[in-house]
């Protein structure tokens, strides 16, 4: 119910995201992981059409088969908070603090719908419920401050639902909480997606997490989707040499309570660091920090897809496992 | 034989930390651990557990209210003067945001500098910079730099660089890698390990992040509440958790996490 | 916890890479759209609080009258007169020459009295700010008694007991200027002080005087340019209220509230003795309250640097 083909996103004349093809189905979970610096927010802006005055956009994002590209600031308006809902990284700050809860609730509810009144004060209750806070109707008067980091989110979540969406965009919604609470959080997001039938756009830093919620996974590196597929194949089977380094460098957990293998063993880096917009290398945007670099590597690779639908852009890719 | 540190029945609370009814709202309670020369310790917590308060009672950064906190056998409450300089030599601190941790007005030569000069009273010639800042993989060309010219990993190992410039016996690190990349983090928990191993050093570090402690520390202290939980060998304490908390804590780090062989 | 990971933007490339070496020519036009991008206030407060300092400064070595020059047979000359290019007053003084006499004035009061308070008030902030969390309260309500106290009725007693006069005035500006200096210095400084990189200080054996001169002072310095900006439109003000209520400097020492007073009963017979002193007055407060302004836009985006909100 998402398509992107051939977006690409230019500010100042340098192109800083191209991205071909990236698909997300009805109801099923997409993850976009990348580090700093490798366009995810970006790309997310790109959808939601928030992106800066003087960006140049071109290709198509095709959402429930209307090209979101071709929307005016007005339409695109409509559809944000509408069919798409956003979730963002600290609650603290996406919240208004000198309002209350409920009357933040009921805003998302009123710019959406035609309800008035009790009507109103009814769906927030029901909303705050639907996100498993307890007492819904006593949080309608407190403020954001009274309330714990991950009540705060979970707020967040109501409101973004609020409007019952097809497609809920969330960007490290839980980076800023702990990792009990997280664990809660994130349980929350994947049961709303299964219960509306809701896609999820899940954008992070950290594949453990990506793979807790997702279905499938995109990788994001210089602007580009250099490696996309299942999750659990992609993280098993890795393809692209970013994507393999990029799971080497993850400290993850001991499997089978392997606690003695773990200890003082050194982590596989990627040597260098991205570079800034604007001064990746031409042809693969990887190779000046890839071991298994060749020559073929100057010129843009291009996209293999496998049978399990496992997609990269990688001249020498991985084979089998990670390495 | 005495422990480096020692911490027994420590309370602290902040300044004018009351609850209604008059009663403190104590941030530690209790706390009692021992830290041996070279071991590497992990605290983790979540947020309000007071790990990281812990740490600057430890090094006295912070006064405790009751209890004692002893470095090498002395109570470090005592430290005055000449004694408090050499307490301050022996144990440094590793800040969680290096972009917050370094005077954005001074540049990495001087934010370097600031240590020798402020406990040894003397400026610390070139020779002296260069290598403290090629022991953290940093080229001269930053010493020049001011911070926000800097990524986020460079500026930790500057944090890093400065920290051991005095030749510090303990390093206390408040979330080191909590706010940098997954491929920067490699790359400093890498240098932390190899610093540590090569000095000699004595290493504390707070951490939400179980996987990047289980790496790290030989032991463990969980905290919750300003008061620990479990403590001990963490090949034991995490394969074997004996608090519901720390069971909690596990399953919640393992859902979020990759679950792997030790490499790749 | 906070996660900045998407802290990027300003981090150049890794130490692998070199910087570039830029050829003068692209230095050039890269200062020009550097320029282009100031903001209009910096440019006309800037210009007008230089031509104030201009005109005070030449009037030291040239006038077009020598200071206090009676010209009885021109009095009261309408502007334009030839010689008397904006006019002349009661006892024959040519205009310009008083107005930029004035100016000398009002630059000499301003400039000490903004130094003084600037530099007492911000060590009386910066002080209160580094003291213990208990004393923080009293002394800032102290600071605010004084901030509340009227000024003028201060300069009037200090006129009365010290007799009339610059120094009167200059001592009353300072006694007026400091509580706000010291006011709008504590904010600021003990958000530096809850920072990272003093803790860090400390954490290296640093003691509190230290970290209050090198790490807090200079990272509100640019608050404090603004704030003496703003200080000196205030002076020139209050130097003029006072002159004008014969308090300030006594004849024959020119001021332009002086010039408003005096002229004051003329206003019918020839009210542009009062416009001009009075329109100097104003321009040259705008101009600082302008160039204030300008500077904060200009330091703002630079104060997140320092790790103020």
């Amino acid at each position: 119910m998402l398509e992107i083909r051939d977006l690409r996103v230019s500010i100042e004349g340098r192109e800083i995201i191209h991205i071909e093809h990236l698909d997300l189905q009805s109801g099923s979970r997409l993850g976009l992981v990348g580090e700093s610096g490798s366009g995810k927010t970006m790309t997310v802006k790109a959808i939601a059409g928030l992106l800066p005055d003087g960006t140049k956009i071109s290709g198509s994002v095709k959402f429930d088969g209307k090209d979101l590209l071709t929307l005016s600031d007005r339409e695109f308006a409509k559809v944000r908070g509408n069919k798409i809902g956003f979730v963002f990284q600290d609650p603290a700050r996406s919240l208004n603090p000198m309002m209350r809860i409920g009357k933040q609730v009921s805003e998302a509810i009123r710019i959406h719908s035609d309800l008035k009144g009790s009507a109103v004060t009814e769906k927030v209750i029901d909303l705050l419920g639907q996100v498993q806070l307890p007492d819904p109707a006593s949080l309608l008067r407190r403020y954001p401050h009274q309330l714990s980091g991950g009540q705060q989110q979970r707020v967040m979540i109501a409101a973004a639902i609020a409007a019952d969406p097809d497609l809920l965009i969330a960007d490290e919604p839980t980076t800023a909480l702990d990792v009990t609470v997280q664990e809660e959080i994130l349980r929350l997001l994947i049961s709303l997606s299964e219960k509306r039938n809701m896609s999820l756009l899940f954008v992070s830093h950290d594949l453990g997490v990506i793979r807790f919620v997702c279905d499938s996974v995109a990788v994001i590196y210089g602007g580009n989707i250099v490696e996309s597929g299942l999750v659990e194949e992609v993280v098993t089977n890795p393809l692209h040499r970013y994507t393999s380094a990029l799971l080497a460098a993850n400290p993850g957990m001991p499997k089978d309570n392997n606690f003695s293998a773990f200890m003082g063993k050194r982590l596989q880096t990627i040597t260098g660091s991205v570079p800034a917009v604007g001064k990746f290398p031409s042809g693969c945007r990887f190779r000046n920090r890839c071991q298994f670099v060749t020559d073929e590597c100057s010129s843009v690779p291009p996209a293999v897809t496998t049978e399990s639908d496992h997609q990269y852009l990688c001249w020498n890719p991985s084979s089998g496992g990670a390495s | 034989m005495t422990s480096l540190v020692e911490v027994s029945n420590m309370f602290f609370h902040y300044p004018r930390a009351r609850v209604k009814g008059g009663e403190i709202n104590w941030t530690l309670q209790d706390i009692s651990l021992k830290i041996e020369a070279k071991s590497t310790v992990g605290i983790v917590g979540e947020s309000g557990s007071g790990k990281s308060t812990l740490i600057r009672v430890m090094c006295a950064l912070l006064h405790h209210q009751q209890g004692t906190v002893t470095f090498n056998g002395q109570d470090v409450s005592q430290f005055q003067g000449d004694k408090a300089n050499e307490l301050r030599r022996e144990n440094q601190i590793v800040f969680q945001n290096p972009r917050r941790s370094l005077d954005p007005r001074m540049t990495i030569r001087r934010s370097l500098s600031e240590p020798i000069r402020a406990l040894h009273d003397r400026n610390p010639d070139d020779a002296e910079i260069i290598a403290n800042i090629e022991r953290v993989g940093l080229g001269t060309e930053v010493l020049s730099r001011f911070p926000h010219q800097l990524s986020g990993g460079q500026l930790q190992r500057v944090g890093i660089a400065r920290s051991l410039s005095v030749k510090p016996t303990i390093l206390y690190a408040d979330e080191p890698v909590s706010a940098l990349d997954v491929s920067v983090q490699a790359q400093v928990l890498n240098l932390m390990m190899d610093l540590r191993d090569e000095l000699g050093l004595t290493l504390v570090m707070v951490s939400h992040d179980l996987g990047v402690v289980s790496r790290m520390c030989e032991q463990i202290i969980v905290m919750r509440h300003g008061r620990i939980v479990e403590a001990g060998l963490t090949e034991s304490v995490l394969s074997n958790p004996q608090s519901d908390y720390t069971a909690a804590l596990l399953k919640a780090a393992r859902a979020a996490s990759l679950e792997r062989e030790s490499q790749g | 916890m906070t996660h900045e990971f998407e802290t990027k933007s300003r981090a150049m490339p890794s130490s692998m890479e070199t910087t570039q070496a830029t050829p003068a020519q692209k230095n050039d036009r890269r200062l020009w759209s550097h320029l282009r991008r100031l903001p209009p206030t910096l440019y006309i407060g800037g210009g007008l609080v230089f031509l104030f300092v201009l005109v005070a400064f030449i009037s030291f070595f040239w006038t077009p009258y020598p200071p206090n020059a009676l010209n009885l047979q021109n009095r009261l000359a309408p502007p334009g007169t030839p010689g008397f290019f904006l006019g002349s007053d009661r006892l024959g003084r040519d205009m310009v020459t008083e107005l930029m006499l004035g100016a000398r004035n009002s630059l000499y009061v301003s400039v000490v009295s903004t130094i003084v308070a600037m530099s007492v008030g911000a060590t009386i902030g910066l002080s209160i700010a580094g003291s213990k969390r208990s004393l923080q309260g009293p002394l800032t309500r102290l600071v605010d008694v004084g901030l509340a106290l009227p000024g003028i009725l201060t300069a009037l007693v200090l006129a009365a007991k010290f007799g009339p006069g610059n120094t009167t005035a200059t001592i009353a500006i300072i006694t007026w200027q400091i509580p706000v200096a010291a006011r709008v210095t504590i904010g600021p400084a003990r958000q530096i002080l809850a920072l990272d990189y003093v803790e860090a200080a400390y954490s290296y054996g640093r003691k509190k005087s230290y970290v209050l001169k090198r790490h807090v002072l200079p990272n509100i310095g640019p608050l404090l340019i603004v704030l003496c900006s703003v200080m000196f439109a205030a002076a020139i003000l209050i130097e003029a209220a006072l002159a004008y209520l014969t308090v300030g400097v006594q004849p024959p020492t020119s001021s332009w509230g002086r010039l408003l007073n005096e002229t004051q009963s003329l206003l019918e017979a020839a009210p542009y003795l009062m416009f001009f002193p009075g329109i100097s007055i104003v321009l040259t407060a705008l101009g600082f309250n302008l160039l204030g302004d300008g500077l904060r836009t200009v330091l703002d985006p630079q104060q997140s640097r320092s790790g103020l909100a």
